[in-house]
C-alpha cells in the first residue's frame, strides 16, 4: 500500500508536468491553429532558467521558479516573433515546420552553451507541487477575446483585437507554463540538460492527442493520468517498460478515437 | 454633404488573380449605399479591403484620414463595424459575450450596458436569448445577433456583406425595414448585397461591379430604371 501510494504521488508530479506541457501546446493550438514544436523547447528553458537563476541570484523556491519561467517566457516570445507570426494563419505544415527548425537550433544552442552533460541544479528546497491556477480563458476581456480569436480570426480583429497580441500573450502563456514545468523537473532530478525538451515535450504532446484540444480539462487530467500510470508500471512491471506504455496507449486511443477522447477543433 | 468614406482606384489581387480592379466608390454621410454584381464580382473582396483584412493597393480614406495598410483592428477603432456574409458569430459564446465582443474597443462600461438594453429593444427576441449559445439561434435571430454586435460598438460607417443571404422572404422583408430604420438614426451604411431589387430599394445609391470592375453606378431609381441593369441584375 505505501508502495502504491508512493508511486501515485510520483505520478502525480511527473503527470503534472505532462498536463502543464500539454496544456500549453493545446491552447496554442486552439487558438491559432499552430502546432509549436518548439514548446518543450520553453520547458528546456525553464530548467536552465532555474539553474542560472540558482548559480547567479536567488536560491529562494519562488525565487527560482519565477527565473524560469521568466527566461522561458523571453524564449517564448523570441520564437513567437521569429516563427509563428511571419507564417501564422498559412497551411498548417508551415509553422510546423518552422517551429520545428527553431526548437532544433534551440537545443543545439543550449549544448553550445552548457555542454552537452546535464548541468546539475543544487537541491534548493524540497519540491514544492503547486497548483497550475485555473486558467482564466472563460470571463475576463481577453480571454473572450481569444476565445473568438479561436473560432473566427478575421471577425475578432475587425472588432478590435489585436490578433497580434493574443498570439504573444497565447505564448507566452503556454511559455510561463512550460517554463514552470521545466523548473520543477529540474529541481525534481537536480538536472538540466539540452535535449530534455525531446521526451517530455513528446508525451506531453502524445496527452494532447489522446485528449484532443478542446477540453483543458481533458488535456490536464490525461498529462495526470499518463504520469501515475507510468509510475505504476515502473513501480509494479518494470521502468523500462514505461515509455512504451505511453505511446502504447496513443495507439490505441488514436484507432478508434482519431480526435482524441474529448473532441479536437480541426485545422 | 460630408463625405464618410472615399475610395479611390482599389486594387485587389491573391496571387497572380486579380480581384479588384480600379474600383471608386463613396459613403458619404448618413447614406445607404450598395455594391451589386454576380458572385465573384469583386463585391467582398472591396469591402475586405475597406476592413484592413485583405492586402490592397490605390487610396481608401475615413472622413479624409487615410487608412488603407492599417491593421483591422485599428480601422474598426476609427468608427468602422462588420455585419459579415454567413453572420460568422462566435457560436461558443452567448449573446450576451458576442455583444460584448462587439464592444471590445469600446469597453464594457456603464455605457455598455445602456447599449445593450438599446440593442434589445431593436431586436426584442435576443433579450429573451440572451444567455443562450450563439451557435443554437435561428437564422433570423443571428442576423439580429450579428447587426446588434456591430451597432454596439457605436460605429459611424457600417458594413454589410450579404445580409438577406440564407433568409426566408418574410425575415428578409422585415430585416431591410430594420436597415432603413437604423439608417434614418443617422448612421451610414455600405452594403453589399446579391438581392439587386431589394437593395436598390433601401439604398440611396448604388455601385454595379462586374468581373472586378465598376460596370455601372448611379441613383438607385436611375439603376432600377436603367434597361440594361434590368436585363442583369434584376431578371427581366
Amino acid at each position: 500500500m505505501e508502495l502504491f501510494l508512493q508511486q501515485v504521488l510520483n505520478g502525480l508530479m511527473i503527470g503534472s508536468t505532462y498536463a502543464v506541457v500539454a496544456l500549453g501546446f493545446s491552447l496554442v493550438f486552439s487558438v491559432m491553429r499552430v502546432v509549436n514544436m518548439a514548446h518543450p523547447e520553453f520547458f528546456m528553458a525553464g530548467a536552465f532558467g532555474a539553474y542560472l537563476t540558482i548559480r547567479h541570484v536567488t536560491t529562494n523556491f519562488f525565487g527560482v521558479l519565477a527565473g524560469g519561467m521568466l527566461v522561458a517566457a523571453v524564449i517564448g516570445l523570441v520564437v513567437e516573433r521569429l516563427a509563428i507570426r511571419p507564417v501564422r494563419g498559412r497551411y498548417v505544415m508551415i509553422p510546423f515546420i518552422a517551429t520545428s527548425g527553431v526548437g532544433i537550433a534551440l537545443q543545439h544552442l543550449a549544448e553550445r552553451v552548457f555542454g552537452s552533460d546535464p548541468v546539475a541544479i543544487p537541491p534548493v528546497v524540497p519540491t514544492v507541487s503547486y497548483t497550475l491556477g485555473q486558467l482564466s480563458v472563460r470571463n475576463t476581456k481577453w480571454g473572450r477575446a481569444t476565445r473568438a480569436v479561436a473560432e473566427r480570426p478575421e471577425v475578432a480583429a475587425a472588432f478590435g483585437v489585436d490578433v497580434n497580441f493574443v498570439s504573444r500573450l497565447t505564448i507566452g502563456i503556454s511559455a510561463l507554463m512550460a517554463g514552470a514545468a521545466g523548473v520543477s523537473i529540474g529541481i525534481l532530478y537536480t538536472s538540466a540538460w539540452a535535449f530534455m525538451g525531446l521526451l517530455y515535450g513528446l508525451k506531453s504532446f502524445v496527452c494532447m492527442l489522446v485528449a484532443g484540444n478542446r477540453h483543458i480539462e481533458g488535456v490536464m487530467a490525461i498529462g495526470l493520468l499518463l504520469g501515475v500510470l507510468e509510475a505504476l508500471v515502473s513501480g509494479y512491471v518494470s521502468s523500462t517498460l514505461r515509455d512504451a506504455v505511453a505511446f502504447g496507449v496513443l495507439v490505441v486511443v488514436l484507432v478508434f478515437k482519431p480526435g482524441g477522447l474529448f473532441g479536437s477543433y480541426s485545422v | 454633404m460630408s463625405l464618410l468614406l472615399r475610395v479611390r482606384d482599389l486594387e485587389v489581387s491573391y496571387g497572380a488573380v486579380p480581384a479588384v480592379k480600379r474600383v471608386a466608390l463613396e459613403v458619404p454621410a448618413g447614406e445607404i449605399r450598395a455594391i451589386l454584381g454576380a458572385n465573384g464580382a469583386g463585391k467582398s473582396s472591396t469591402i475586405k479591403a475597406i476592413l484592413g483584412l485583405v492586402k490592397a493597393r490605390g487610396t481608401i480614406e475615413l472622413e479624409g484620414r487615410p487608412i488603407h495598410g492599417a491593421p483591422p483592428h485599428r480601422i474598426h477603432q476609427l468608427g468602422v463595424a462588420w455585419v459579415p456574409e454567413g453572420r460568422q458569430l462566435f457560436s461558443t459564446l452567448t449573446v450576451h459575450e458576442n455583444l460584448k465582443m462587439g464592444a471590445f474597443a469600446r469597453g464594457d462600461g456603464p455605457r455598455f450596458a445602456s447599449r445593450v438594453d438599446e440593442m434589445f429593444a431593436l431586436f426584442p427576441l435576443l433579450r429573451e436569448r440572451r444567455s443562450q449559445l450563439a451557435g443554437s439561434l435561428s437564422g433570423g435571430e443571428q442576423q439580429m445577433l450579428a447587426i446588434a454586435r456591430a451597432l454596439i460598438s457605436e460605429p459611424r460607417l457600417l458594413i454589410m456583406d450579404e445580409p438577406s443571404l440564407g433568409l426566408a422572404p418574410k425575415v428578409v422583408q422585415r430585416l431591410f425595414e430594420q436597415i432603413r430604420e437604423i439608417n434614418a438614426r443617422g448612421l451610414s451604411i455600405l452594403m453589399v448585397e446579391q438581392n439587386a431589387r431589394q437593395a436598390l430599394k433601401i439604398a440611396h445609391y448604388a455601385y454595379l461591379l462586374e468581373v472586378g470592375r465598376l460596370a455601372a453606378e448611379g441613383p438607385s431609381a436611375a439603376l432600377m430604371a436603367s434597361e440594361d441593369v434590368q436585363r442583369v441584375y434584376l431578371g427581366g
